[in-house]
């Protein structure tokens, strides 16, 4: 409660004042913008690694083909998380 | 409560010139080249008809790892001419990314955008020259904005996302990739670092013992960062060849 | 209270950050040095500083940091709350100076790698595999020679049996020659004895039986005359005698 109150008067003060206001939204609304963005490139590479393992169990033969075409395709859905945590330094930071 | 005051993004990123314009990124740099062009020279040094030992081996099995696990999976045997810039990329990536978790450099030279920028514009230069030298200028552009195998009526779509994303975002992704990979990795340490000290130095004494649980989680995420090192480096370099591939080599 | 942070970093000069930790006294400004490292005396730092740039920042940029700072401090001295953050560019851009500091080594680096370092590395590589598979090769004929060996004498063998088992097949056949010419001697000499013996038997046989018949006739005659009363022809009689002896030599 403390904490929110603490929140309230600053958020009050900052009114005052439009670009502290303006650095005060970024840097709350930076921890969302992060959040939400590992969501789905959580997913998406869960999923990628979960089917590479099937893959390799089904045929360990093909294990190294399978392990580039893994880490490939974790490359390009993480660039997405990578984005979101950019975007975080960007309004936290900037 | 412990006084416990994360500093500006800046004061963990940026270092004081020691000379004009010679900041600790560019000793990392330099150094990064240094030991790799070192490494490789006293290899080439050793006597090649016995098995490989020591720096020999370091530098023999990179090469291998660079032609059996990134030119051979992505380009096949016609890539292997790609070998030294892939070989290169892949050293130098690393040798810039692991200053992160050595002591008192504790800095990863990627965890800059401009390091990771500079190298993603060489890409991007080398494979669509790549591309254009193999099939003409022309050549490279068609296939490239119109590949084949899509409905007339689509091109309307296909075109500017063909577009967007091989002449932008591509280079774009790969130069971000590497830095945020790094920078959050840096950050990170960062925190965990200061969470550790400010417990042990905390007035209240009953604080000290719990600065063991961050310390913990530092040297579980220093390990973390070789690995996130090396597969930085393996990822860019493996993409590169993707791109390198696909711009010789299109899909017909 | 107000606590005074000040920091250097980077390019920027210095960063003042006023900080209000105790709402009860907002107006005045005391200057703490006991608690942290980054809470300097205020005074010292922007002093030094304006009196000898930091050796990246231009000059006349250095000179315009400073007023600004000190400005800062003057605004916020009368506000309290006003935060003057780090200066220096973002995190995110690139910078020229490290662009140009990786460009330049790792240019080198590729260089040196391409014509020098990764064709001397290589071709050690390939003579030693080229040995190796010559070895593989020399061993591989060396094994082909022990096997021809193995199997000139292995026919050798083999003559040498068939030579051994045909003179033992004629020292048989001598034995078994020898053994048959004796049995046959013995044969023949045994044949010569009996014939021989047989020829005596006969002979007596022969005489006793012309004994008997002689005294069988006498008698015959003598009986024949005393039964007759008269002498009986002895032609008729020794006729007569012979052809019973005969029957009963056919009938016994």
């Amino acid at each position: 409660m403390e904490a929110l109150a603490k929140i309230v008067v600053k958020a009050a003060e900052a009114a005052a004042d439009p670009a502290a206001a303006k650095n005060e939204a970024a840097a709350a609304s930076a921890g969302f913008a992060y959040g939400l963005a590992a969501i789905g490139p959580g997913i998406g590479i869960g999923y990628i690694v979960g089917k590479a393992v099937e893959a390799m169990a089904r045929q360990p033969e093909a294990a190294g083909m399978v392990r580039t075409t893994m880490f490939l395709g974790i490359a390009f859905t993480e660039a997405l998380a990578l984005i979101g945590f950019v975007v975080f330094i960007l309004l936290k930071f900037a | 409560m412990i006084a416990l005051e994360f500093p500006p993004i800046n004061e963990i990123l940026r270092w004081k010139d020691l000379f004009e314009s010679f900041n600790k990124i560019s000793i990392i740099a330099v150094l990064a080249a240094t030991i790799g062009t070192v490494v490789f020279l006293l290899a080439g040094r050793q006597s090649a008809k016995t098995a490989p030992r020591g720096i020999r081996n370091i530098a023999e099995s990179t090469v291998e790892f660079i032609e059996n696990g990134v030119v051979m999976q992505t380009m096949g045997r016609d890539g292997l001419g790609w070998t030294p810039f892939l070989l290169s990329l892949f050293t130098f990536i690393y040798l810039c990314n692991v200053p992160g978790i050595i002591p008192f450099l504790q800095m990863p030279a990627t965890a800059r955008m401009a390091l990771p920028a500079a190298l993603a514009l060489m890409v991007w230069v080398v494979y669509n020259g790549a591309g254009i030298k193999h099939q003409g200028f022309g050549g490279y552009f068609k296939s490239v904005l119109f590949p084949p195998g899509v409905p007339k009526a689509l091109y309307i779509l296909v075109t500017p996302i063909e577009f967007i994303s091989a002449i932008i975002v591509r280079p774009f992704s790969l130069a971000v990739r590497l830095f945020a990979n790094m920078l959050a990795g840096h950050i990170l340490l960062v925190t965990f670092a200061l969470l550790t000290e400010s417990l042990f130095q905390a007035k209240d004494k009953i604080l000290i013992p719990f600065g063991v649980l961050p310390m913990g989680m530092l040297i579980f995420l220093t390990g973390f960062e070789v690995l996130v090192a090396f597969l930085q480096a393996y990822i860019f370099t493996i993409l590169t060849a993707v791109y390198i591939g696909g711009a010789v080599h299109p899909e017909h | 209270m107000l606590t005074a942070i000040v920091t250097r970093s980077g390019e920027a000069a210095v960063s003042v950050r006023l900080v209000q930790t105790d709402s009860a006294t907002p107006t005045e400004v005391v200057v703490s040095a006991e608690t942290e490292e980054t809470v300097l005396p205020t005074e010292a730092e922007p002093m030094m500083m304006s009196a000898e740039p930091v050796s990246d920042a231009v000059p006349t940029e250095a000179s315009e940091e400073v007023p600004v700072a000190a400005e800062a401090r003057a605004l916020s001295a009368e506000t309290g709350t006003v935060e003057v953050v780090d200066a220096g560019p973002n995190p995110i851009a690139p910078e020229g100076k490290e662009l140009m500091w990786t460009f330049g080594p790792f240019l080198i680096f590729l260089i040196l790698m391409r014509y020098f370092l990764f064709p001397r590395l290589r071709k050690g590589m390939d003579s030693r595999y080229e040995s190796i598979r010559s070895d593989h090769d020399g061993a591989d004929a060396a094994k082909a020679d022990a096997r021809a060996e193995v199997a000139k004498y292995d026919t050798a063998l083999a003559g040498v049996r068939a030579e051994a088992a045909q003179r033992i097949d004629a020292a048989r056949q001598t034995l078994d020659q020898e053994r048959q010419r004796a049995i046959a001697e013995v044969n023949a000499r045994i044949a010569a004895k009996k014939a021989e013996a047989e020829a005596a038997a006969n002979a007596e046989r022969a005489a006793a039986q012309a004994q008997v018949s002689a005294a069988v006739t006498s008698v015959t005659s003598t009986v024949a005359s005393l039964a007759l009363g008269k002498t009986a022809d002895a032609g008729v009689v020794s006729q007569a005698v012979s052809e019973a002896m005969q029957n009963a030599g056919s009938r016994s």
